[in-house]
């Protein structure tokens, strides 16, 4: 079984609009933060390729463009899910995102789980030295802080 | 980062992740954060209730205890308030296996409330203000002194 983090918030909209902005406005509402780098340049803009089998990357301010994930599960407007590599993983580690879109009254209940963190590696540099704990509760904050983007984005 | 209150309450329970399901079930609230080991076993969470955050934990070490391992004895009581419909809110709680230790009430401080027990002896109370009550009339009801009555 992998470890999770899994965190839930609310925006003022539809299923549909919130997933439409989850997955095409991602280059407009994602916030970079320096302990979860995707890569070790400065950050550049997401973008989901929609679909199963899509990729998520980002493209560089060089113009290079790193691939973070590829879809796995694509059900617009409810569920998708995604797996999640950066550049500084162990080359056999993949982790994996889930992302529910569930209605609640005029609002939807934008839902993040993110599974397998924990076997990056203890050492590792991606952990920066942190014991599971820690780097599970950094890693839920982190992912709570890009909910609330989202949040901030349909409001 | 979301916006915090400034106080939290934390509890303790044997089995956590069954009180996150019961504690939705019975008042409404909403699971917001939940961290878990590889084994599955939950490490932190925390649920949303209004402007609120309440976080469920473990028994994490020999001096943190849920009451269902003390005989059922509790040390604190977190309290509820809600805008409307307590009456309700009761019969929602007892729908989810709380006892209800007692029944929807109006008190002389013009609140309705009334008090219950979760499935591992936690106690919960709940309350409603139906009516303006001045402290004049508080103390002429409850024979107490009142300083600070908002």
């Amino acid at each position: 079984m992998s470890s999770r983090v899994f965190v839930a918030l609310r925006v003022k909209a539809t299923p549909e609009r919130a997933f439409a902005a989850f997955v095409e406005e991602i280059g407009e509402w994602w916030r970079p933060n320096g302990l979860f780098q995707t890569t070790p340049r400065a950050p550049g803009r997401l973008a989901f390729e929609p679909g199963e089998g899509g990729r998520l990357i980002e493209t560089l301010e060089t113009g290079k463009v790193f691939e973070v994930g590829r879809i796995r599960l694509w059900e617009p407007p409810r569920r998708l899910v995604f797996s999640w590599r950066q550049a500084s993983f162990p080359p056999d580690l993949v982790t994996e995102v889930e992302v529910s879109f569930e209605a609640a009254g005029a609002e939807t209940r934008v839902s993040i789980e993110h599974r397998g963190f924990t076997q990056v590696p203890a050492g590792h540099v991606a952990r920066h030295g942190f014991p599971d704990q820690a780097l599970q509760m950094r890693l839920a904050e982190w992912w709570r802080d890009q909910l609330q983007a989202v949040v901030d984005r349909l409001s | 980062m979301a916006d915090r209150s400034t106080l939290t309450s934390a509890l303790c329970y044997r089995d956590p992740k069954a009180a996150l399901e019961f504690l939705e079930a019975a008042f409404g609230f909403e699971l917001v954060m939940l961290i878990e080991d590889g084994e599955g076993n939950l490490a932190h969470s925390e649920m949303r209730s209004g402007d609120s955050l309440i976080m469920i934990g473990t028994e994490w070490t020999d001096d943190h205890k849920s009451p269902a391992s003390l005989g059922g004895k509790n040390t604190q009581t977190v309290h509820i308030h809600v805008a409307e419909d307590i009456d309700a809110h009761c019969e929602r709680a007892r729908a989810a296996g709380f006892e209800i230790l007692m029944e929807p009430a109006d008190q002389f401080y013009g609140d309705r409330t009334y008090r219950c027990r979760d499935p591992e002896g936690h106690f919960w109370t709940v309350g409603q203000t139906v009516r303006p009550v001045s402290r004049e009339e508080a103390e002429a009801a409850s024979g107490l002194k009142i300083d600070g009555w908002l």
